[in-house]
């Protein structure tokens, strides 16, 4: 299976344990101490019913994939912006749209202001003519 | 008659027609709310563009306003702060892991 952002893998690098919570923050982007003591937490409230999410921890430690070493982050933006991503797909690509915009008014002021300089410089060696 | 229906009514709901209900909005949500491999392919590559053309930008609008402090480079919005700040510690901390 090719590797894929929007999967879920486990995060064994900042894993405490098999990197399940770790991969679980990753993924949503919720703060990791926050999965971690919500777990602990609905272990307790489900721990009358045979401990059923430890197995669910362990069941999923052993069907997810570690996460594969080209989906590394290059940064905190882009961890974001995956996370973002797998929230909200429409967004995210209308994020993209949007710097793209951002980036073409940039570029025009600075090829209006070149232009406009330039066209300062034609006019004084006119003048100078 | 009725009391004999119930239990085979119960079961019926349970072990039918709830997967059938769960598996309906599986599938429906999987349909509509991910992306292809080449859609997400495709993001990746924008996403990246995007960023190295934002790079070039700030680089030439840093090189004009040297040239003619009379340009000046429009107001960025706030999110393109955090788009700098924490980008080189996390840089260096992932070129030195790449170099163990």
């Amino acid at each position: 299976m090719t590797p894929r952002r929007t999967r879920f893998y486990l995060d064994k690098q900042n894993g405490k344990f098999l990197g399940v919570c770790a991969g679980i923050a990753d993924y949503t982007g919720i703060d990791v101490l926050l999965v971690r003591v919500g777990f602990v937490l609905l272990n307790f409230a489900t721990g009358f019913f045979g401990g059923f999410g430890l197995i669910a921890y362990f069941v999923v430690a052993w069907l997810a994939d570690k996460k594969p070493r080209e989906l590394d982050y290059e940064d905190r933006e882009d961890r974001k912006f995956w996370q973002k991503v797998r929230a909200r797909p429409a967004n995210s690509i209308r994020d993209v749209r949007a710097s793209f915009r951002d980036i073409d008014r940039r570029l025009a002021d600075v090829e209006t202001h070149i232009t406009s300089q330039n066209r300062r410089l034609a006019d004084e060696i006119e003048a100078l003519r | 008659m009725h009391e004999a229906l119930i239990p085979i009514a119960v079961c019926a709901i349970l072990f039918i027609g709830l997967p059938w209900l769960i598996f309906h909005y599986i599938t429906q949500w999987k349909k509509n709310g991910s992306l292809t491999v080449e859609d997400e392919n495709l993001l990746d590559e924008l996403h990246a563009l995007a960023r190295r053309l934002d790079d070039r930008m700030t680089t030439i609008e840093r090189i004009v306003a040297a040239d003619s402090p009379s340009f000046r480079p429009a107001l960025r919005d706030e999110h393109e702060e955090d788009f700098e700040l924490p980008r080189s510690p996390e840089r260096t901390v992932r070129t030195r892991r790449r170099e163990h």
